[in-house]
């Protein structure tokens, strides 16, 4: 499964062949984690920006947040100007509906498959606006900043029992390493 | 092919280097160095070194190559867990294996082994004095040592074993003032390659992990005077280089990031306000071949470390004035 994942990647599958492969992904949580994850480490080796952590579970748990609003309008009356990203957020949930709509009243005729691939597709936009809205918006990678920060104070002693805190020397390391800190780092670091 | 004509062009031009090298000026000392420098980042090579510090040792795997326009280097630790650092150019990314996850970490890579030494030399040769040594062999090949004298007592010394035929630097390793070795890096096996495929740039995917993006939020530069603080009388020879505020993990508000160098070791400086509620911490240590001190100006916590001697720590902790 793994290889022909990694196959369809590299366009050594054609996608009318991949049927199996779209719905193994679909059922089976680890083939699913495998598809991502060739992406991601696709995408850093391109160097393309890559998402955040988890940014697939966080975005579908903020739309699961939002409310769900019938008129488009309703959304621009009700929500304060301030938060620009829940506008665009909602506009951009709208566009998801609509699309899903559109392939409810064409699913007849087509395979399952392309109406998956479909709101995947839409998902993407959605995600792009979510992404694009975050580096526009000074509040949020505060937010992120924070998130990160209460995962982190759990695993990391606040100094080392050898006297130099462990989180000054990762940040000392990190922008100003020396030759042996790239092969060799603190037992704190390392975890 | 193009690694092969360079690899010609620095053979010849180091061994005429070498031939004369007892009688050699101080300027062709520096030469040497500037040649290593280049021939890091400019040949074609693969091998192994081993790299020491304090208690711990380590093997990896390197493949370095140059097509006449860009550098890509993969690094793979041979030793414990499978870190991987793959560079193109300055980019570095990281896998880095933790418990069940491999973590991808992107950098900027600066002094990676081989490539030590800075492109430009003017600082270091203010600060440190050059001298010539015996010839030794190194990894199967023969080096000539160079000397790298601190000119005061802020900075280690170093030692160079540098290939008379391919110019690169082979060995390296840091001393205190004592003469204790600090670290070392060496080559136990060395070879330059004549390849055009870049199929080995890649990490090993290992697929009963998962690969997630590491959570940290990336340091912004930060280029404004601040108004609660400056800094007054630098220790001699050390320079400004980057100044950012950056998370530092269990910290609620960005820390401000100060990196110094003298060309060849790193100093940080960490400012933050004191927190309300939470003793400041005064205190000095060297742990291995970094000196760490923190101290209290007005109502800032000031926090120092590098890979310096602890006079050096002290006097960049105590440069910072606080402005009320």
């Amino acid at each position: 499964m793994t290889e022909q994942i990694s196959a369809l990647l590299d366009d050594e599958i054609a996608l009318e062949d991949a049927e199996h492969l779209m719905a193994g992904m679909q059922t089976n949580g680890h083939a699913g984690d495998v598809w991502s994850q060739y992406h991601l480490i696709g995408d850093v080796m391109r160097g393309a920006s890559a998402l955040s952590p988890n940014f697939k579970q966080n975005l579908m748990a903020k739309i699961d947040l939002e409310p769900t609003v019938l008129s488009p309008n309703a959304a621009w009356i009700n929500e304060p100007k301030a938060f620009n990203e829940s506008d665009k957020l909602n506009e951009a949930r709208n566009k998801k509906q609509a699309l899903e709509e559109k392939h409810k009243s064409s699913a007849t005729h087509l395979p399952v498959v392309w109406s998956v691939a479909a709101s995947f597709a839409a998902v993407m936009v959605v995600g792009w606006m979510v992404l694009q809205t975050q580096v526009g918006n000074q509040a949020a990678p505060a937010m992120v900043a924070q998130a990160a920060l209460s995962q982190e104070v759990a695993t990391l002693p606040a100094t080392s029992e050898q006297g130099v805190p462990a989180e000054y020397l990762m940040a000392h390391q990190a922008s100003a390493p020396s030759a042996s800190s790239y092969y060799i780092q603190s037992a704190s670091y390392t975890e | 092919m193009k690694g092969f004509v360079l690899a010609c062009l620095f053979a010849s031009a180091i061994s005429s280097a070498s031939q004369s090298v007892l009688a050699a000026s101080d300027d062709e000392k520096w030469q040497i160095l500037q040649k290593a420098a280049l021939a890091a980042h400019a040949l074609s090579y693969q091998g192994i070194f081993v790299c020491q510090s304090g208690q711990q040792s380590k093997s990896v795997q390197i493949k370095h190559f140059f097509d006449g326009q860009n550098e890509f280097a993969r690094n793979v630790l041979l030793d414990g867990s499978p870190r991987e650092v793959l560079s193109q150019g300055g980019d570095l990314i990281i896998y880095n294996p933790k418990n069940e996850k491999i973590v991808i970490e992107k950098r900027r890579g600066q002094n990676m082994f081989p490539a030590v030494l800075p492109a430009n030399l003017a600082a270091v040769k203010q600060s440190y004095t050059v001298r010539t040594g015996d010839i030794e062999r190194v990894a199967g090949r023969e080096a000539q040592i160079l000397f790298l004298e601190p000119k005061d007592d802020l900075r280690y010394s170093y030692r160079f074993w540098i290939d008379t035929e391919y110019g690169l630097i082979l060995k390296s390793v840091m001393f205190n003032s004592r003469n204790e070795m600090m670290d070392s890096i060496s080559f136990t096996q060395l070879n330059l390659v004549n390849t055009v495929d870049l199929d080995w740039f890649k990490p090993k995917i290992d697929s009963k992990k998962n690969y997630v993006m590491e959570d940290e939020v990336p340091a912004q530069a930060d280029y404004n005077p601040s108004p609660h603080w400056m800094l007054k009388q630098l220790p001699a020879g050390y320079r400004k280089v980057d100044q950012m505020l950056r998370m530092v993990h269990g910290k609620p508000l960005p820390v401000t990031h100060v990196v110094f160098s003298d060309g060849l070791a790193s100093v940080s400086l960490f400012i933050e306000p004191v927190t309300n509620g939470v003793k400041p911490r005064a205190g000095h240590s060297v742990v291995g071949n970094t000196s760490f001190y923190s101290s209290v100006a007005g109502y800032l916590q000031i926090t120092v470390l590098g890979e310096v001697p602890e006079a050096t720590v002290a006097a960049i902790a105590n440069s910072v004035v606080f402005i009320k």
